[in-house]
């Protein structure tokens, strides 16, 4: 059951089994001229034609906003109520492989120590099914971060585009076998190598260096070097890149409503804002915004790989193709691996 | 059928049993948990902190200013700075606020035994610095001479006045309180001067001594030079760093210093720990 053959003709039919149950099928759907990934009830739903969807699929995991706990205030008392996760089975279907991976970082996070289980709950029941890249963009740089467009790491089933425009379906994890097993119907035999598959696409590769730069940045005198400045001077604060970013996990967690009838919400929030360090006081440890740009390359760079052990940067190029000044991370890789 | 999900973020209630206004800007809160489960098993360390909520307005974090030797309720001090704690001020004896905690890590007195404690506090950051003196006041046998340093802007920023007066009348504490030149009143009879400067007046022997200190950033420069003229070692001084929290469990990614998230590594750490880090706060 590890090899399968996923005719497109079925896609229909996967779709129809895994709603049928009450799960969520998310797939990468057209709006407005842009690609996003989507919970659709039908194959015709589905693109297949995009580089990668505007926002990445971790909003499925890890809303961009989502009540924690509600409340009632009387006279006298406070009613609280917590709320938990919706737990129905999701499955991402033409996962980018690269987005794949970062499931691992964002767990990393969510689960050190303390166990956010709203993130955890969801990711727990999700399959995701990878599709192997045949195509990219100049702002895509998954093998220089240690990937490849046609990685399994973070996929629960990787797929691979036939020649004839079927799915080539690997399990790659326990989950992935046990998925293809319950829809055994659409997963037919003949999956194997030597069904052809399209030529995978290949990322321009950067000279960089990820332990030197994690090394460099890891170094206090470094965190005071005049690039930071230099190379974030463009940056004009506004969020894009971090609300895009795969491995982004900061939030915000707010109340909505008054006392007498409100939510307390956990919103994503972006540490490339002027207020989110700002102390209540009035102190800001990141007044300007290239200690708040150098936050951002230092977590991607240094925090996760080195704390947490897992990826901060997939290489995905959301960020490079959102900011609207082009400040490409890249650069600032290529240039730190090189003095680092 | 799933197991119910642990929240994460699920406050407790805690009802507000007393109120103390410290300052006109300062308020200090007893709060007692609702459920008496809660009420009869939640303990902490002294130094970790927990977040509080004003229901409808949000969550802010500051420590726990009692000492875990006194059971059965939390005592918290906050000043009126921003929409939170603004709301968390209009609250009264029997209104009902949230708590989460207790996080972070704590200052290890279990490592203190034996040892004399030097207490130096500026202004609203003595409630961490309370904690940790009644942990110790209430295991006094445990530790050799007690030493505080107190110092505020005015007279009338100086907190826990009450508890001041205590520490005074005891004779196995030594209260230094002082003020800054001309924020002295005609009954006075403290100190005149900044906290650094009367530090190295009253000059607390280094050998087997523990300082600890928490203070604004500039009392905390000053007085680790004076530390460092008396002959404290950096490993000997225990500070707490504070940043803006809003998770407390290493999640939401704001109060990081470098690599560290003071909200699971911190809040406690030694000034030698505080000089290696990136500097970010
Ligand atoms: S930093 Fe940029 S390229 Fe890297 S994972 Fe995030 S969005 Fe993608
Ligand atoms: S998208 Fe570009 S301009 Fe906007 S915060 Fe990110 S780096 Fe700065
Ligand atoms: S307060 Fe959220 S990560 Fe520390």
């Amino acid at each position: 059951m590890d090899k399968r053959l996923l005719k497109k003709a079925n896609l229909g039919k996967l779709i129809e089994g895994v709603t049928a149950k009450g799960g969520v099928f998310v797939a990468p759907v057209r709006e407005a001229g842009e690609v996003y990934y989507r919970p659709v009830t039908g194959a015709e739903e589905v693109v297949l034609d995009h580089i990668l969807p505007k926002k990445p699929f971790k909003e499925f995991f890890f809303p961009q906003t989502e009540v924690i706990a509600s409340f009632e205030g009387h006279k006298d008392q406070v009613e609280l109520k917590g709320y938990e996760s919706v737990i129905e089975e999701t499955v991402i279907f033409a996962a980018r492989p690269c987005e794949a991976s970062s499931t691992a970082s964002l767990r990393s996070v969510f689960t050190w120590d303390f166990v956010d289980e709203f993130y955890t709950n969801r990711e727990d029941r999700a399959v995701v099914m990878g599709l192997a890249c045949i195509r990219g963009d100049r702002a895509c740089f998954c093998t220089s971060v240690e990937l490849a467009p046609d990685t399994t790491e973070g996929s629960d089933i990787l797929l691979k585009e036939t020649v004839k425009g079927d799915f080539r379906a690997e399990a790659v994890t326990d989950k992935g076998k046990a998925f293809m097993e319950r829809h055994k119907a659409v997963f037919e035999e003949g999956g194997t190598e030597a069904v052809e598959t399209k030529k995978i696409f290949e990322p321009e590769k950067l000279d960089v260096d990820l332990k030197r730069i994690s090394r460099w940045l890891s170094q206090k005198a470094n965190y005071e070097s005049p690039l930071w400045a230099e190379l974030s001077r463009k940056c004009v604060g506004c969020g894009a890149c971090t609300f895009s970013c795969v491995t982004c996990h900061c939030f915000d967690i707010t109340d909505e409503g008054t006392y007498f009838e409100g939510e307390r919400r956990k919103n994503w929030d972006a540490c490339q804002f002027e207020f989110f360090t700002l102390h209540a006081a009035g102190h800001n440890p990141r007044d300007t915004q290239y200690k708040r740009w150098r936050n951002r390359f230092m977590c991607k760079f240094n925090f996760y790989p080195e704390k947490f052990s897992s990826k901060g940067c997939v290489g995905c190029g959301r960020c490079i193709r959102v900011c609207p000044v082009r400040l490409d991370i890249t650069e600032v890789m290529t240039e730190i691996s090189r003095t680092g | 059928m799933e197991a119910a999900m642990k929240n994460l973020y699920l406050p407790h209630l805690v009802t507000i049993e007393d109120v103390y206004q410290e300052t006109p800007d300062v308020r200090s809160y007893r709060l007692v948990f609702k459920d008496p489960g809660v009420r009869d098993t939640f303990d902490f360390k002294t130094g970790q902190f927990g977040i509080y909520s004003a229901f409808g307005y949000g969550e802010s974090s500051f420590c726990i200013a009692s000492s875990p030797t006194r059971k059965g309720y939390i005592q918290c001090t906050f000043r009126q700075v921003g929409r939170v704690t603004g709301a968390l001020a209009g609250l009264e004896v029997g209104d009902t606020m949230g708590f989460r905690g207790p996080y972070g890590n704590w200052f290890p007195i279990d490592e203190w035994k034996g040892k004399n404690i030097v207490f130096v506090a500026g202004g609203i950051a003595l409630p961490p610095v309370r904690s940790v003196i009644w942990n110790c006041l209430d295991r006094r046998e445990d530790f050799g001479d007690i030493t505080i340093v107190y110092g505020a802007r005015t007279v009338e920023d100086l907190v826990y006045k009450n508890e001041l007066a205590h520490w005074e009348e005891r004779n196995d504490v030594n209260l230094v309180q002082t003020v800054d030149p001309g924020g002295e009143t005609p009954e006075w009879k403290g100190k005149i001067g900044f906290v650094p400067t009367v530090l190295e007046e009253v000059a607390p022997k280094p050998e087997n001594t523990i300082a600890v200190m928490c203070g604004p950033p500039i009392m905390i420069k000053f007085s680790l030079v004076s530390l460092e003229k008396l002959g404290f070692s950096d490993e000997q001084v225990y500070t707490t760093l504070e940043n803006k929290m809003k998770c407390g469990v290493g999640k939401c990614g704001r109060c990081n210093v470098g690599d560290i998230y003071i909200c699971k590594e911190g809040p406690v750490y030694t000034a030698a720990q505080v000089k290696r880090m990136h500097n970010d706060f």
